[in-house]
């Protein structure tokens, strides 16, 4: 009923193009995350959605109605900002107040409602202080406060937890998650961080360079990524990539090779086979790495392997004696391989069947 | 040794104050001298008879209240064009995107290029043929030329330190363009507003060659040019009735002084924002 369409939305800065004809649907009640790295177009996107910024093709509408030229105060949207953008001179009450204000809701109202909103958020006791005298969490909580209190249609989120220390970030994004579901509002969320997006989102839109790439859900973005784009860009460490031709069948690298059905035909000879750290067994298998690097961080370690000149990334268990120099047998998990043209880096469905040793 | 050093530290800075402050005690004090014992040889320092009759000499039988008035007007109308002009104009130049804004900043402090002896004739004839010469208002419009630029730039920087979000968040809370500006902006600008209405109000209190050229009537002179004209003649200087004058020119920027130094180095000291 209020879902939000972009609709072949194109935003130029003189001749540099921040977003590429974007196509979205998020619906009502969703919560979204735009995942990307900087300059992607993720923040422009949200901006654009806020009405701070103006889209110069293309329409953005918001339930049935198309709000190009509503001014950000009348789109029904609440939005939190990276740097909190708390006013300065006001208290806590004062900010939260602000939008009711701005309503023309009137005083004894306001009070009842900005008194709910910070016992929602536990700021019941800084009401009266100033944004200066809090901590970056409690400041983090009056943001969210001055956006809930006027329970509009969209929370919009640019990156709001990234000024926060790590163990506050984890905290928060517990409280958000818990937010979203009591409200039961669209959060559209913008993040660089894709644990932030898997752990909070009903879907995730993956972009880069001003294109949506993917918009999926975290396991399907994960599983079935739709280029190299979001197939390396996603999971840490990244996946690995091996560069081959697929012949009689058989997908082959000087490394390895894997007997592949591709489900479709159309793509490319060359091809890369995309295997992620954690889909490689070691110990046995066909295949041997010689091991270059070894990164041990308490409950696993990370192993950088040479494959005939290709650099792979595993996980170790902590506990499995690694020399560098020396060689490791490892084995590929066949159902969890992806396929990509190493061209146009789509990916291509396909079936594969157990490694082989190299020929 | 601590001892030695902060007195001697402290002679030197009070000399220092005696010095430059000098001129100024020595105005006071002539002020309130009576006529025959300015030129006494050798001169008395501490006056051995205190008068006020220079003073209500000036207030009684001379147009120095109304020279006093119209300074009062000229510097309080130039300030408050000035701060309203520049405080929108600093924040066009800072959040507006359009062609030529960084260009445009910058002719504006072509002003200063000329020096102001040329600029005055042609802003004299200009006044003339507009139908204001000769007036209050004509002083107001010939200070905010020349106060305007400078104005223009200092609350730039000031605004520039103003976070963009901040008036991001009061659109999307709601507001106006206008009401962001207001609620908003001006709060933060505040310091900067002020030191900028202190700059300009100085200025036009105390220009001189401005006044000089474009008013010749007891109407419109301001104090500066009233004065010199009343007390100052080829013959005769009028010194007990020029220092008497001066020590009341001086009182209104001494009493806004410290009423604003309080609030300034206060209102610097909260400009942070986090974040």
């Amino acid at each position: 009923m209020s879902d939000i369409v972009f609709s072949g939305v194109r935003k130029a800065f003189g001749s540099a193009i921040a977003l590429h004809g974007l196509d979205l649907t998020i619906r009502s009640g969703e919560f979204v995350s735009l995942l990307g790295p900087s300059g992607c177009g993720k923040t422009t996107t949200l901006r654009m959605l806020a009405g701070l910024e103006f889209p110069t093709q293309g329409t953005i509408s918001i339930g049935s109605r198309v709000v190009n030229d509503v001014p950000p105060g009348k789109r029904d949207i609440a939005m939190v900002f990276q740097s909190y953008a708390l006013y300065p001179h006001m208290s806590v009450a004062e900010n939260i107040a602000y939008p009711l204000k701005k309503r023309g809701m009137p005083r004894a109202e306001r009070e009842t409602r900005v008194k709910a909103a910070a016992e929602t958020l536990q700021l019941g006791a800084l009401l009266q202080r100033k944004p200066r005298q809090l901590s970056g969490g409690q400041q983090q909580r009056v943001a969210l406060g001055r956006a809930l209190v006027r329970d509009p249609v969209a929370f919009l989120l640019d990156e709001p937890l990234s000024n926060l220390d790590a163990k506050l970030r984890a905290h928060m994004r517990a409280e958000l998650i818990e937010l979203h579901r009591s409200l039961g509002k669209t959060f559209v969320y913008v993040t660089h961080d894709q644990l932030e997006a898997m752990t909070m989102s009903d879907r995730i839109a993956v972009m880069n360079e001003g294109v949506l790439q993917q918009f999926a859900t975290p396991k399907e973005v994960y599983e079935a990524p739709a280029n190299t784009f979001v197939a390396t860009f996603i999971g840490s460490p990244s996946m690995n990539m091996f560069e081959g031709a697929l012949a009689d069948g058989v997908f082959s690298h000087p490394a390895l090779r894997v007997p592949v059905t591709p489900e479709a035909s159309g793509h490319g000879s060359r091809l890369l086979l995309g295997v992620r750290p954690e889909d490689m067994t070691l110990g046995a298998g066909p295949l041997n790495g010689t091991i270059r690097v070894v990164e041990p961080s308490g409950h696993e370690t990370i192993v950088l392997l040479d494959f005939a000149g290709t650099t792979v990334t595993v996980r170790a268990p902590p506990d499995m004696p690694l020399g560098i120099g020396s060689v490791l047998a490892c084995d590929v998990k066949s159902s969890r391989l992806h396929l990509f043209d190493a061209v146009s880096g789509l990916r291509i469905a396909a079936r594969f069947g157990a490694a082989l040793p190299p020929a | 040794m601590k001892m030695v050093r902060r007195v001697a530290f402290n002679l030197f800075a009070w000399s220092v104050v005696g010095l430059v402050a000098f001129p100024l005690i020595w105005m006071v004090i002539t002020s309130v001298k009576p006529q025959f014992e300015l030129f006494r040889i050798p001169p008395t320092f501490l006056p051995e008879t205190v008068t006020f009759e220079h003073y209500w000499t000036l207030i009684y039988d001379t147009p120095f209240l109304k020279y006093m008035r119209n300074s009062l007007l000229i510097a309080f109308g130039t300030t408050l064009v000035v701060i309203v002009v520049a405080t929108l104009g600093a924040h066009s130049l800072v959040r507006f995107r359009y062609p030529g804004r960084e260009r445009l900043a910058q002719l504006v402090l072509f002003t200063y290029l000329l020096p102001s002896v040329v600029l005055v004739l042609p802003l004299y004839l200009l006044m003339v043929w507009v139908g204001i010469a000769n007036s209050l208002f004509s002083l107001v419009v010939a200070y905010t030329t020349f106060a305007l630029p400078y104005a223009l730039w200092l609350l730039r920087s000031f605004m520039q330190g103003i976070p963009d979000d901040l008036e991001a968040a009061a659109l999307v809370d709601g507001a106006t363009r206008m009401e962001a500006f207001i609620d908003v902006i001006l709060p933060q600008a505040l310091p900067g507003i002020i030191s900028t209405s202190l700059f300009t109000f100085i200025l036009a209190w105390n220009e001189y060659l401005f006044a000089l050229v474009l008013v010749n009537t007891d109407e419109a002179r301001p104090l500066t040019t009233g004065v010199m004209n009343m007390l100052i003649s080829s013959f005769n200087i009028e010194w007990s009735l020029l220092m008497a004058a001066s020590v009341m020119m001086s009182l209104p920027l001494v009493i806004i002084f410290a009423f604003l130094s309080s609030y300034l180095t206060r209102g610097f000291g909260a400009g942070g924002v986090k974040g």
